[in-house]
């Protein structure tokens, strides 16, 4: 091993070359890297100049330096400190740091949007006494769980909670069926998603005026998959879409359900399909006099037959 | 022996002598790593990642939900910081106390390479690491252990017996996971990228302070080649807003800074992210050229200095 | 002919001053040319900044020269394996201070390329040699000036070396020690070890050395056989014992018949250094 060169800056010089050969060919290795962990949905976090501005000098630094995560959970624990202190604005503002550290942490997102869009609206319907002002500013609060729902799905796209929790958002504050139905239907179609969120898409489709056709077709899909689907609300909503769209009496479901009890083997949960399907607005002979019949044969006392109001003892013409 | 049949001695190292020898590098990374465990900042790190792990449980206790997931984030974060402060701090004082104590003219003044000098030191260092990991990742596991025996009890008082079960379940495989363990090791591949880097820079600097002054620096700064990448790659119109001289400092920043961004994986991997092992073996080949390049840069700078 | 232990030829060295004010070189060794055969004890000495630890640093391949080469048996100083053949004692030495003299002698042999039972003797044998068995299990932060020396030497001399190099070997220690180290060194040259020393102490040299290159603002300013250079050529010191004052008359004045002169008559006296070690030596 031989040193040719004498002098140190040649040393140096050679070092430095090497650097930027080694920066130049990184380059684009580092770009591929970054792109293959986005495409997985690592690193969601970038520092941006905003963040900087709300984590304060130091957080941004600290979570530059591997503590992002703490950072962010220190964060969190303000932002429920502001909640006690009822400073919506400042937990608003922490919110939005949380979030942008940690956008893949679901729970932030959900937790955030609940606040703003219940607890906060409900604190303005208790503190605001001018209607008008009050609903517009509720109306606020609303948009704001709304912001942070959408903002979370961008960063977590497979994450059914958070569509369950805009489904929600827009049954119960914007009354807005067509998208609570919309984003239901989206929980649905995602890993680990609950059963009820497919049902709650068929559901509240069938409020939406004007998409009678499509939400009977998906109602009519639910109670064909078989008996467990068979819930009141199921009954509930196929029956009125039935009365809308004028659906032959021939292809009304009470039919099924009446065939199903006449089948040997399950009186109990035939009984229960038919004390459902009337509760729910049926009054055919047809399902009237087999509930009856299962009710002789399971010997049901009368205090728990099923009671019908004087006026409804005959079905509807 | 006698003054009259002078050259004799010379009999010991027959052998012909090697480029490269793992005795003698051996023989320095284990005197390194001596060296670095007696010294007290060794254990004050340490201690202090204890007692980080310990406000951890504190930060969960009165964090209002998802405590196990608030452990983890606080102790992998300590992690990351107290690995990558130990590896710079302890690499900094390397080479400057040897030339100070004229150590390294006894250790150069024998047959060592001054690569393989370099190379056991970084071997040193890495050992001392790779300990200071296993310490608090075996402090780690206990700590999550117990708070995830809590989280279960919590589940089991307030769920239905059926959900219980099924949350338990989730939440045991979702704890202690390849990708945690993976991603501890991402940690450890990050503080061994600092430590070369810090190597490298203290071939070139003059003294202690300098050396770990920079490398620090450029550790923060390589967590912004993210952004400094995009602002070069951005499209004419965007680039055009940024000032000159913000442009020219960004180039500087992507070529000559490490993106540290690539290893910050542990902040996700809490969150509950797997990460697939093609992932890891991408970000290990990009932090094994990282310590590559910074070897051979440093033993440049070091293989021309005058001491 | 033998191969020199050590050749420098037209050695040049300049570094750049540090200072940003006074740019510039400074010349630490001007084409210095200097050959040490191999056997003999070979003093370096010059007062301090004459380029005496450059020149021994670019000997051992610590610095890189500007012009010139050197050499250890033949082997250029910028190859690693010339290393081998030499054994180097720095100034005011420390080693890694939570070692122990066996450790550190085990340390150095490794580095050597030396392992196993070979090294574990050769570490006994050193220790006895320089006098530590004692302390051989002590920590080398606990030592002395003396023993931070001898540890020292025994490291240089690890791996056999044929050549020996030592900056200032005394300094710092006591008469004693000093001595002791004087010793040690004989002892190498008889076992025919080549030894090249830097040191002002000039006595010691004096006492040591064969031959001496005298280096002042990086060059060399006389080279040549210790006793050649010292000896004044026309006059002849007589020392008698027992000598009457008649005696010393008459020979003074037969000395000045003869056609001599005679330029002084005193009484010898002792080396300070000498009675220094007789009066602390009979407290003991």
């Amino acid at each position: 091993m031989r040193l040719a060169l004498e002098s140190s800056a040649k040393g140096r010089i050679l070092g430095i070359l090497v650097l930027l050969a080694w920066g130049i060919a990184k380059f684009p290795l580092e770009a591929r890297l970054e792109k293959r962990m986005e495409d997985t949905r690592l690193g969601g976090y970038r520092p941006t100049a905003s963040l900087r501005q709300q984590a304060g000098q130091a957080g941004f630094i600290a979570a530059l330096g591997g503590l992002r995560a703490a950072v962010a959970d220190m964060l969190w624990i303000r932002a429920h400190m502001a909640w006690q202190d009822v400073q919506y604005g400042r937990m608003k503002l922490l919110f939005d740091t949380c979030t942008a550290m940690q956008p893949r942490r679901v729970s932030f997102w959900d937790i955030a949007a609940w606040h703003m869009a219940w607890n906060g609206s409900v604190h303005i319907e208790n503190a605001e006494h001018d209607p008008i002002v009050r609903r517009a500013k509720m109306r606020e609060f609303y948009r704001l769980g709304e912001d942070f729902l959408l903002r979370g799905i961008e960063s977590n796209p497979e994450s059914w909670e958070l569509y369950d929790r805009l489904g929600m958002l827009y049954r119960d504050k914007f009354k807005d069926m067509a998208k609570a139905s919309a984003a239901y239907e989206e929980a649905s179609r995602r890993p680990g998603h609950l059963e009820y969120t497919r049902r709650f898409a068929a559901y509240y489709l069938a409020e939406v005026p004007g998409r009678e056709q499509e939400a009977y077709a998906r109602l009519l899909a639910l109670f064909h998959e078989g008996e467990h689907e068979w819930l009141p609300t199921l009954f509930r909503q196929i029956q009125k879409m039935e009365e809308r769209l004028g659906i032959p009496d021939a292809q009304r479901i009470y039919h099924e359900v009446v065939k199903f009890a006449g089948t040997p083997g399950h009186a109990e949960s035939a009984y229960a399909a038919l004390r459902d399907l009337i509760k729910t607005g049926a009054r055919q002979p047809a399902v009237i006099e087999m509930a009856r019949a299962l009710e002789q044969k399971m010997d049901m006392p009368a205090e728990r037959q099923i009671k019908l109001p004087p006026h409804d003892q005959r079905p509807p013409e | 022996m006698s003054a009259d049949n002078p050259i004799t001695v010379a009999t010991v190292h027959a052998s012909a002598h090697k480029l490269f020898s793992v005795r003698r590098t051996w023989a320095i990374a284990s005197n390194t790593f001596r060296d670095l465990v007696r010294q007290k900042v060794f254990y004050f790190m340490l201690v202090f990642a204890l007692i980080l792990i310990g406000t951890s449980v504190a930060m969960a206790s009165i964090s209002f939900q998802g405590q196990l997931q608030t452990v983890m984030d606080v102790c992998l974060g300590a992690m990351s910081v107290f690995t990558m402060l130990l590896a710079v701090l302890s690499t900094a004082m390397l080479l400057p106390k040897d030339m100070e104590d004229r150590t390294l003219y006894t250790i150069l003044a024998k047959p060592v390479a001054r690569f393989e000098y370099l190379a056991g030191k970084l071997i040193g260092v890495t050992m001392i690491l790779l300990i200071a990991t296993l310490l608090m990742t075996a402090a780690f596991c206990v700590v999550l252990y117990y708070w995830q025996g809590r989280e279960i009890e919590n589940i089991r008082l307030n769920d239905p017996v059926e959900r219980a079960t099924a949350a338990i379940a989730q939440l045991k495989a979702g704890t202690f996971t390849p990708t945690l363990f993976g991603g501890i090791g991402i940690i450890l591949l990050r503080s061994i990228v600092c430590a070369t880097l810090t190597l490298m820079l203290s071939c070139f600097a003059t003294s202690w302070l300098f050396t770990v002054i920079v490398a620090l620096m450029m550790i923060l700064a390589g967590h912004l080649v993210p952004i400094a990448r995009t602002v070069w790659q951005g499209p004419l119109g965007s680039a055009m807003d940024v000032p000159f001289h913000i442009a020219i400092l960004m180039r500087l920043i992507t070529v000559f800074v490490p993106d540290m961004q690539i290893f910050i994986v542990v902040d996700d991997i809490a969150v509950g992210v797997s990460v697939s092992g093609e992932v890891f073996l991408r970000i290990a080949g990009m932090g094994a050229g990282y310590v590559a390049v910074y070897l051979l840069v440093g033993y440049l700078f070091f293989a021309w200095k005058e001491l | 002919m033998n191969t020199p232990a050590i050749a420098i030829e037209s050695l040049t060295k300049e570094f750049t001053n540090p200072s940003v004010f006074r740019r510039g070189k400074i010349t630490a060794v001007k084409n210095l040319t200097l050959s040490v055969e191999a056997g003999q004890v070979y003093g370096l000495l010059g007062p301090n900044g004459s380029g005496k630890s450059t020149t021994m640093k670019i000997v051992l391949g610590l610095v890189t020269p500007t012009a010139g080469r050197t050499s250890i048996f033949g082997r250029d100083s910028r190859d690693v394996e010339s290393r081998e053949a030499v054994g180097f004692l720095p100034e005011n030495p420390y080693f890694y201070k939570f070692l122990t003299g066996a450790e550190t002698l085990d340390f150095y042999g490794k580095l050597c390329g030396l392992g196993g039972k070979v090294l574990r003797d050769r570490s006994r044998e050193l220790l006895a040699l320089v006098g530590l068995e004692d302390a051989a299990n002590r920590r080398v932060g606990g030592y002395s000036k003396g023993m931070l020396q001898r540890i020292g030497l025994a490291q240089a001399l690890v791996q056999e070396p044929r050549l020996l190099v030592l900056d200032e070997p005394t300094a710092g220690v006591d008469p004693a020690g000093s001595l002791e180290i004087r010793d040690l060194i004989l002892r190498m040259k008889q076992r025919g070890i080549t030894v090249m020393l830097c040191s002002h102490l000039l006595s010691q040299v004096q006492e040591i050395c064969d031959r001496i290159g005298i280096m002042n603002h990086g060059e060399l300013v006389r080279e040549g056989a210790l006793d050649d250079l010292i000896s004044i050529e026309n006059q002849t010191e007589l020392t008698l014992e027992n000598a009457s004052p008649a005696l010393l008359a008459e020979l003074r004045e037969r000395a000045e018949a003869g056609g001599a002169r005679v330029l002084a008559a005193h009484k010898p006296q002792q080396n300070l250094e000498r009675y220094f070690l007789e009066v602390t030596r009979e407290k003991k």
